[in-house]
C-alpha cells in the first residue's frame, strides 16, 4: 500500500467523532509531501472518498489537486468537483482547516473566472459562506469573493441577501474594506443609497496604518453618492476616522470629485453640467460616469425639494423657472415623479397650473410605525450589549493591561488621591 | 432543468413568487454546469422583475443575456420594452409596450395580470399627486380611452366638468392598521420608564 493510499485509508478511517477528526487534521498537516508527489493521481483516489462524511479529507487532497495554473479543460472538469465538494461538505470538519477551505474557495472564484461563467460560482459559493461562518455575524474571506461574484455575474439581489447582517467578527482588515466597497457597489445598483452610503462610510472611516486604494475609490463613491441621496457632501470626516485617512482621503479625490460636490452646492444646473462635460473623461476612467450622471439629474429634485421649504403653493411655470426646467409640464412630470418615490409631499392642480405643498402625513401612531420603533430599540438594546461585553473583555485583556498600566506608572503618586488636600479643613 | 416549481407558481397565479422561483432556479442550473441560456425562459423572468417593481433587477438581468438571444427572441426584446419605459417614467409608453406585441399563451397571463396592477398603481398615485387632471392624461395614466377612463374614475367617486374638461380627484381614505398589541405599547412604556428612571 503506497503512502497516498495510506492516507486515504486513515481518512476513511478517522472521520467520525470529533476527535478523530483533530487526529486526522494532524496527520494530513504532515502529508503535504505525499500529497505534492502524487499530485497527478490525486483526481482518482477522490472517488473512493465521500465529500459529505469525508469532508476534511476530501479537502485537503481537493485543494492540493488544484494547485498551480490549470487549462480551460482541466477547469471544465474541476468546478463541478468543487461545486459538489461545496454543497454537500459537513461544515464542522471543514471548519477544522479553514486556510485550506478558503484557498478552495478562491481557487473555484478563479476557475469560474476562467470559464467566464462567474454565475456558475454564485449558489456554491453562498453555501460556502454560510458554513465556514459561526455565526451571521462573522464576516469570512469568502463574504468578498462572494459579492465579487455576484458583481460580475449582475446577481445583485443575491449579492443583496448577505448585507443585511450585522457584522461584528472580522478576520483580516482586508476582507471587511473589500466587503464594504463591493457591497457599496451591489446597493447603489440596486438603488439602495441608504445602505450603500452606510457601507462606503465603513470603509473610509475604518482603521488603516496606510491610505489603500480601496479607500480612496470608496471616498469618490462616498462622494458621489452622499450628493444623489442627501444633496449634499461633509469634506469633515467624523473623529473616529483613522489620521491615515482624514490628512489623505481629500487629496486623492480633490479633482474632479470634491470641486464635484463644491459645484453642486452652487444648486446652479448649467455650472454642474458644464463641469462634468470638461472632466467626463476621469469620470470614465474611474467607472463613475453612470453616478455623476445620477448626481446631476438629482440637482432638479434638490431644488425642487429646497423650494418645498419656502413656499406652501407654487405654479408649475415658477417651478420650470427657478430650477430651470424647459417648459411647466417638464415640472409637472419632476413633481409627480417626486411624489411617487415619496420624496416630497405635494398634490398637483392641472386646472389652475398650480402645486400645493404639505406636510409629512406620518403620524406616528400605526402599528407597523411602532414596529418599526419597536425593533429599533431592540437592535439598539443588542448592540449596547455588545459594546459592554467588548469593554469588558478588553479591560481583562493582558497587552492591554500591560500597556495601560504603564502608562499610570508616569503619574505621581499623589494624583490618585481621591480626597483633594485643600477642601479637608 | 426541473421547472416544476415555475409551472406551478404561474398556474396558480402567484405571480409575485415568480422572481424568487427564476432567481434561484437560474443560479442551481448555472452552478449544476447546464448551458442553460438557450432555453431559458428569460421573458418571463425579465417580466417577473417588473411585476414585482424590481426594474433594477430586470435591467441587470436584460445586461446578462446573451447577444444571440436578444436578436432570436423578439419576446424578450418586447419585455424589455416595457421596463425601459418604466425606467424613463414614461408612464403611458408602458400600456403602448404591452399592446405593441402579440404575447406568447405563456406569458399572456402574466402581461395580463402585470397591466392591471400597473392600472391601479397608476391611479393611486393619480389619486395622491393630483386634485385636478385633465381627462386626456388620466386617460394616458390609464392606459384607457378617454371615455373609458372616465368611467373608471367616475366610479370612484371623482368628478367630471365637462366644459373644461377637467377632472376633481376625490382622495382615498387610507385604511391603516390601528389595532395595537398592548403588549408592544407595555413594552414601549417600560424603556421609557426605565430611561427616565
Amino acid at each position: 500500500m503506497g503512502p497516498l493510499e495510506a492516507l486515504v485509508a486513515q481518512i476513511q478511517a478517522l472521520s467520525g467523532s470529533a476527535g478523530d477528526v483533530s487526529r486526522l487534521h494532524s496527520i494530513l498537516k504532515q502529508a503535504d509531501d505525499t500529497l505534492r508527489i502524487e499530485s497527478t493521481r490525486l483526481s482518482s483516489v477522490l472517488s473512493q472518498l465521500d465529500p459529505a462524511s469525508h469532508s476534511l479529507g476530501f479537502l485537503y487532497i481537493l485543494e492540493a489537486s488544484t494547485g498551480g495554473s490549470i487549462s480551460k479543460e482541466q477547469a471544465d472538469i474541476i468546478v463541478p468537483l468543487i461545486t459538489k465538494f461545496l454543497n454537500a461538505c459537513n461544515a464542522e470538519q471543514i471548519r477544522v482547516a479553514p486556510d485550506k477551505f478558503i484557498s478552495l474557495c478562491k481557487r473555484f472564484k478563479d476557475q469560474v473566472m476562467l470559464l467566464e461563467a462567474p454565475i456558475r460560482a454564485v449558489a456554491p459559493m453562498l453555501a460556502a459562506l454560510r458554513k465556514l461562518q459561526t455565526s451571521t455575524e462573522h464576516l469570512t474571506p469568502i463574504h468578498p469573493e462572494f459579492l465579487l461574484l455576484c458583481l460580475l455575474a449582475k446577481c445583485y439581489k443575491t449579492g443583496l441577501s448577505i448585507l443585511y447582517d450585522d457584522i461584528f467578527q472580522v478576520d483580516q482588515p482586508k476582507d471587511l474594506f473589500l466587503y464594504c466597497y463591493y457591497g457599496g457597489m451591489i446597493c447603489i445598483g440596486q438603488k439602495r443609497y441608504e445602505k450603500a452610503l452606510e457601507l462606503l462610510h465603513n470603509v473610509v472611516t475604518a482603521p488603516m496604518p496606510t491610505i489603500n486604494a480601496i479607500a480612496v475609490e470608496a471616498y469618490k463613491k462616498y462622494i458621489l453618492v452622499s450628493l444623489i441621496h442627501h444633496g449634499q457632501f461633509s469634506i469633515s470626516l467624523p473623529k473616529y476616522a483613522s489620521s491615515v485617512a482624514q490628512r489623505n482621503l481629500k487629496n486623492f479625490c480633490q479633482e474632479p470629485y470634491i470641486e464635484l460636490a463644491n459645484s453642486y452646492s452652487t444648486g446652479k444646473i448649467a455650472e454642474l453640467e458644464a463641469y462634468v462635460k470638461t472632466n467626463t473623461e476621469k469620470f470614465e476612467t474611474d467607472n463613475n460616469l453612470g453616478l455623476v450622471k445620477q448626481v446631476v439629474s438629482s440637482m432638479y429634485k434638490r431644488n425642487i425639494q429646497r423650494l418645498t421649504q419656502t413656499y406652501l403653493t407654487l405654479s408649475l411655470q415658477d417651478i420650470a423657472n427657478t430650477v430651470q426646467l424647459n417648459s411647466p409640464k417638464e415640472a409637472e412630470m419632476h413633481v409627480l415623479q417626486m411624489i411617487q418615490d415619496g420624496q416630497i409631499y405635494a398634490t398637483i392642480n392641472q386646472k389652475d397650473g398650480m402645486v400645493r405643498f404639505l406636510e409629512d402625513p406620518e403620524q406616528y401612531k400605526t402599528c407597523a410605525m411602532i414596529e418599526q420603533i419597536d425593533s429599533s430599540i431592540q437592535r439598539m438594546m443588542a448592540l449596547s450589549r455588545k459594546i459592554t461585553a467588548m469593554d469588558e473583555q478588553i479591560s481583562c485583556d493582558q497587552l492591554y493591561l500591560s500597556k495601560a498600566g504603564r502608562e499610570r506608572q508616569r503619574y505621581d503618586f499623589d494624583d490618585f488621591d481621591t480626597v483633594p488636600q485643600r477642601f479637608t479643613i | 432543468m426541473d421547472f416544476s416549481s415555475l409551472t406551478a407558481a404561474l398556474a396558480s397565479k402567484s405571480y409575485e413568487k415568480v422572481a424568487d422561483i427564476c432567481d434561484n432556479l437560474i443560479l442551481q442550473v448555472a452552478a449544476e454546469g447546464y448551458a442553460y441560456q438557450e432555453e431559458w425562459p428569460y421573458a418571463i423572468h425579465l417580466l417577473s422583475h417588473i411585476y414585482i417593481d424590481d426594474i433594477n433587477s430586470a435591467r441587470f438581468l436584460w445586461k446578462s443575456i446573451p447577444p444571440s438571444i436578444k436578436e432570436n427572441q423578439p419576446e424578450v426584446n418586447a419585455v424589455w420594452k416595457i421596463g425601459q419605459k418604466l425606467w424613463t417614467r414614461d408612464y403611458g409608453g408602458v400600456y403602448e409596450a404591452i399592446r405593441r406585441f402579440d404575447w406568447s399563451q405563456e406569458l399572456q397571463g402574466l402581461v395580463t395580470a402585470f397591466s392591471e396592477l400597473y392600472t391601479k398603481k397608476m391611479f393611486h398615485l393619480l389619486c395622491s399627486a393630483y386634485s385636478t387632471i385633465s381627462v386626456q392624461d388620466t386617460a394616458l395614466f390609464l392606459g384607457m380611452n378617454e371615455d373609458d377612463a372616465t368611467n373608471y374614475v367616475l366610479q370612484q367617486g371623482w368628478a367630471v366638468d365637462p366644459a373644461s374638461l377637467m377632472l376633481t380627484v376625490k382622495k382615498q381614505p387610507t385604511m391603516t392598521e390601528q389595532k395595537l398589541d398592548p403588549s408592544k405599547l407595555q413594552r414601549l412604556t417600560e424603556y421609557v420608564f426605565h430611561l427616565e428612571h
